[in-house]
C-alpha cells in the first residue's frame, strides 16, 4: 500500500467538477484509492461519497493506494492532486 | 486530427475481429456501443491501449468503449467506414443484444420488425386506398374522374412499390447497407419487368435464358417474403465480402458483387421457388373454394397467404369463376378472412394500454375493414400472434357461413365493406361480416393479453411501496433501478446542452439539465440524502443504488451559499417531491452565473439501460 498527504489548494475544494475529474483519473488504475479526512474515509471512485466529505481549500487529506499498479498509480495520482486540486 | 479518428477506428476494428464480428454499432454521447458476435476475438488489453479509448466495459452483451463527447461521433463515423457496419440506433443495439430468443420465434418476429418502421407509410396508404377505391362502387361516375385517378395514384404508391419499403427496412433489420437494400427492392419492381398484378392475364410471359435458368421477366409487386429473403441474403453477403475483400478495393467491389449476386439469385432461385409456390397455392385455393369444408379451410389460411404475398394471384380464381358461372364465390371467403383480421386488430386497439400500439392498431383495423389487411396483419396481429390466430378462426367461421348460403358477387378485386353494393344478398353478406369480425374480436378480447415490458414491471413493483398519489412530476431519467422524477419545474434540456463542460461531458454521470422556472429543488424519488454541499447549492440523493447529484446553477459554488437554503441534512430520509433546496434565481443571475440545474445519475455507468429525457 502506498500513501501520501496533500493539502487542497483549489478554492472550491473537492466539489462537483474537481471530484468528477478525480474519479475519472482514478478509474484508470486497478488499485483501490481511499481518501481520508479526519475520521472519515471514502473509496475515491464513489463520486457522491467523495463530494459528501465536504473537503475544502486548506483541508489536508490522506490518500492511500492499494493494488497491483499501486507504484505507478500513487505517483500519478499524487501528481494529479498537485496539478488539479 | 481526422487521421487520428481513422487510426483509432482502425485499431478498434482490428482488436474486435473486424467488421464481420460486429452485429451492430451505435454511439451515445460518450460511448461507442458495440454488439459483438464472437467475444473471443476481442482483444481487451489491446483495446484499452488504443489512444482514443478512455475506458471500456461490457454489459448485457454490449461492448462499450468510452471515447468522449464530441469525439465519439467522429470515431463512430470512421468506425462505420472502416468496418462497413451500417449505422444503428441505440435501440437497435439493445435489440441485437437481446436477441437470445429461440429461432422460430425470431423468424416469426422478423416480418413484424421489418413492418413496424414502415407502418406510417402503409397505414396511410391502406386507408386512403380503401376509401378511394370504395367510392366508385357506390358512385360509379367518380371512378372515371381525374380526381379518382390522381388520388388513387397517391394512395397506392406505397403498395405498388411496397418491396422497396420492405427492402430498406429489412436491410436495417439484417444489418445490411440500407441503400443497397433499396437497390434490391427497386430491382424487384423495376418498370422494365412485367407487373406481378398483370401477369395473370398474359398468355406468354417473356423469359430470359441465363445459363441453365429460365427467368421470367416478372416483378415482385405485392410480395413481401421474397423481398425479405433477398435482402437477408444481400445483408449477409455484404458482411461476408467486407470481411474478405481487401480494404483498398472494398468500396467498389463489395457493393458491386453484393448487388450482382443477390439480383441473380433472387431472379433465378428465390423467384422461381415462389412462382412455383404461387401456382400450387392457386390450384389448391381454387380446389378448396369449390366445397364447403374447403371454404372453411381457405377462410382460415387466407391470411397466411397474405403473409406469403401470394394473395395477389387470387384475381385469377375470381375471374375464372365469373367466366364459368357468373358468380364470384371466392370473394366472401376473402372477405371473411380480411374482416376477421379487422375484428382481431380492433380488439387489440381497444384493449391495449400501450399508446403507441393503440395508435397503430386503430387505423390498421379501419384499413382492414376496407380490405387492405397488411397493416393490421403485419403491424399488429402477427406481431402478437394470438390475434392473428383468432382472426384465422373468425375467418373460417365467416367463410363457412358465406359458403353455406351461397354468397357471391359478379365482380372481382374487392373485398370487405366496399364489395357490399355488388353482392347477391346484402343482408346475409353483412351477417357474414359481423360473424367473422365478431368471432375474431371476442376470441382476441379474451385470449390475448398485453405483454408488459420488463422494465415497467420493475417500476411497478417499486411503485407499490411508493405513494405516488400526489406527485405530478414526470420522470427525467429512467433505468432498471427506477426512475428519477423531475426535481425542478422548468424546461428539460439534454445533458450535452448544460452550459458547463464538466456536466455536459458526462464526467459526472449521465442525466439532464433543467432551465428552472421555479426556485425549489424537490426529491426525485424516495431515498436518502447522501451529501449536502457546504454552500448549499447541490445535494446528493441515493435510492436503490442510484446515486443522484442535483446541482443548482453553474459555478454557483463560488456564491458560498448566498441565495441558497438547504432544507435537509446528510442522512435524512426523503420522500419523492419533498423540498430539498430553495434558491434565488435573481441572485444567481446577479452573480453572473447560469441557473441551469444539473440532474445527474453519477453512477450511470453501473446501469446499462439509462434513458434520459422527459417522459
Amino acid at each position: 500500500m502506498k500513501e501520501f498527504s496533500y493539502t487542497i489548494t483549489d478554492p472550491v475544494g473537492i466539489h462537483a467538477r474537481p471530484a468528477g475529474i478525480l474519479v475519472k483519473e482514478i478509474k484508470k488504475y486497478s488499485s483501490v484509492v481511499t481518501v481520508i479526512k479526519g475520521e472519515k474515509s471514502v473509496n475515491a471512485l464513489k463520486l457522491m461519497a467523495l463530494m459528501g466529505m465536504g473537503i475544502k481549500q486548506g483541508d489536508t487529506v490522506k490518500v492511500t493506494v492499494e493494488g497491483a499498479d499501486e507504484e505507478t498509480a500513487a505517483a500519478e495520482i499524487e501528481a494529479f492532486f498537485k496539478a488539479n486540486l | 486530427m481526422a487521421l487520428d479518428y481513422r487510426k483509432w477506428a482502425e485499431e478498434i476494428s482490428a482488436n474486435i475481429g473486424g467488421g464481420a464480428n460486429v452485429i451492430s454499432a451505435a454511439h451515445c454521447a460518450t460511448r461507442l456501443r458495440l454488439v459483438i458476435a464472437d467475444n473471443s476475438k476481442v482483444n481487451k488489453a489491446a483495446l484499452e491501449n488504443v489512444d482514443g479509448v478512455k475506458g471500456m466495459f461490457e454489459s448485457n452483451g454490449q461492448l462499450q468503449l468510452i471515447i468522449g463527447t464530441g469525439t465519439v461521433n467522429k470515431v463512430y463515423d470512421e468506425f462505420l467506414a472502416v468496418t462497413g457496419v451500417s449505422a444503428a440506433t441505440k435501440a437497435d443495439v439493445k435489440a441485437a443484444a437481446a436477441s437470445k430468443m429461440p429461432l422460430w420465434k425470431k423468424i416469426l418476429k422478423t416480418p413484424g420488425d421489418i413492418f413496424v418502421p414502415i407502418l406510417p407509410a402503409i397505414v396511410a396508404s391502406g386507408l386512403m386506398m380503401g376509401i378511394i377505391e370504395a367510392i366508385p362502387k357506390f358512385w360509379p361516375a367518380f371512378g372515371n374522374s381525374d380526381w379518382y385517378s390522381f388520388l388513387d395514384l397517391i394512395a397506392n404508391t406505397a403498395f405498388a412499390l411496397l418491396p422497396v419499403l420492405v427492402a430498406v427496412s429489412a436491410a436495417k433489420v439484417f444489418g445490411g447497407n440500407i441503400f443497397l437494400g433499396a437497390v434490391i427492392g427497386l430491382l424487384m419492381v423495376h418498370p422494365a419487368l412485367i407487373n406481378a398484378w398483370n401477369v395473370a392475364g398474359l398468355e406468354e410471359i417473356p423469359t430470359w435464358h441465363l445459363f441453365f435458368f429460365n427467368v421470367q421477366q416478372v416483378g415482385y409487386q405485392g410480395h413481401v417474403i421474397p423481398v425479405i429473403l433477398a435482402v437477408y441474403l444481400m445483408s449477409h453477403l455484404e458482411k461476408l465480402l467486407h470481411k474478405v475483400v481487401p480494404e483498398m478495393i472494398d468500396l467498389f467491389v463489395t457493393p458491386l458483387v453484393t448487388v450482382l449476386i443477390t439480383g441473380f439469385v433472387t431472379f433465378t432461385i428465390i423467384g422461381p421457388i415462389f412462382a412455383q409456390l404461387e401456382t400450387w397455392v392457386l390450384a389448391g385455393a381454387e380446389w378448396l373454394a369449390g366445397s364447403l369444408i374447403g371454404a372453411v379451410v381457405m377462410g382460415a389460411i387466407y391470411p397466411l397467404t397474405v403473409v406469403m404475398g401470394l394473395h395477389h394471384m387470387y384475381n385469377v380464381i375470381e375471374a375464372g369463376m365469373i367466366a364459368n358461372t357468373g358468380l364470384n364465390t371466392w370473394m366472401p371467403i376473402a372477405t371473411a378472412a380480411n374482416i376477421a383480421q379487422f375484428g382481431a386488430c380492433l380488439a387489440v386497439a381497444i384493449k391495449v394500454k400501450n399508446k403507441k400500439t393503440k395508435s397503430v392498431a386503430l387505423p390498421s383495423s379501419l384499413s382492414a375493414s376496407l380490405g387492405i389487411t397488411e397493416p393490421a396483419i403485419f403491424g399488429i396481429n402477427l406481431r402478437f400472434m394470438k390475434p392473428f390466430i383468432c382472426g384465422m378462426i373468425g375467418g373460417a367461421v365467416g367463410a363457412f357461413f358465406g359458403a353455406l348460403f351461397g354468397l357471391g358477387a359478379p365482380v372481382y378485386g374487392v373485398t370487405g365493406i366496399p364489395a357490399l353494393p355488388a353482392v347477391n344478398n346484402t343482408l346475409l353478406y353483412i351477417v357474414e361480416m359481423l360473424i367473422s369480425a365478431g368471432v375474431a374480436f371476442v376470441l382476441t378480447w379474451f385470449i390475448w393479453k398485453e405483454e408488459k415490458p420488463e422494465e415497467k414491471a420493475v417500476v411497478e413493483t417499486d411503485g407499490a411501496a411508493v405513494e405516488v398519489g400526489e406527485i405530478t412530476a414526470k420522470s427525467v431519467i429512467r433505468c432498471s433501478a427506477g426512475e428519477v422524477l423531475q426535481p425542478v419545474k422548468g424546461n428539460v434540456i439534454a445533458r450535452e446542452s448544460i452550459p458547463d463542460e464538466t456536466f455536459a461531458s458526462g464526467v459526472l454521470g449521465d442525466g439532464v439539465g433543467i432551465e428552472p422556472e421555479d426556485e425549489v429543488v424537490t426529491a426525485p424519488f424516495d431515498g436518502t440524502v447522501t451529501s449536502v454541499a457546504e454552500s448549499h447549492h447541490a445535494v446528493g440523493v441515493e435510492a436503490n443504488g442510484m446515486e443522484m447529484l442535483i446541482h443548482v446553477g453553474v459555478d454557483t459554488v463560488n456564491m458560498n451559499g448566498d441565495g441558497f437554503e438547504c432544507l435537509v441534512a446528510e442522512g435524512d430520509a426523503v420522500k419523492a417531491g419533498q423540498p430539498l433546496i430553495r434558491f434565488d434565481r435573481e441572485k444567481i443571475k446577479a452573480a453572473g452565473y447560469s441557473d441551469t440545474v444539473a440532474v445527474l445519475l453519477t453512477n450511470s455507468d453501473d446501469f446499462e439501460d439509462v434513458e434520459c429525457g422527459l417522459k
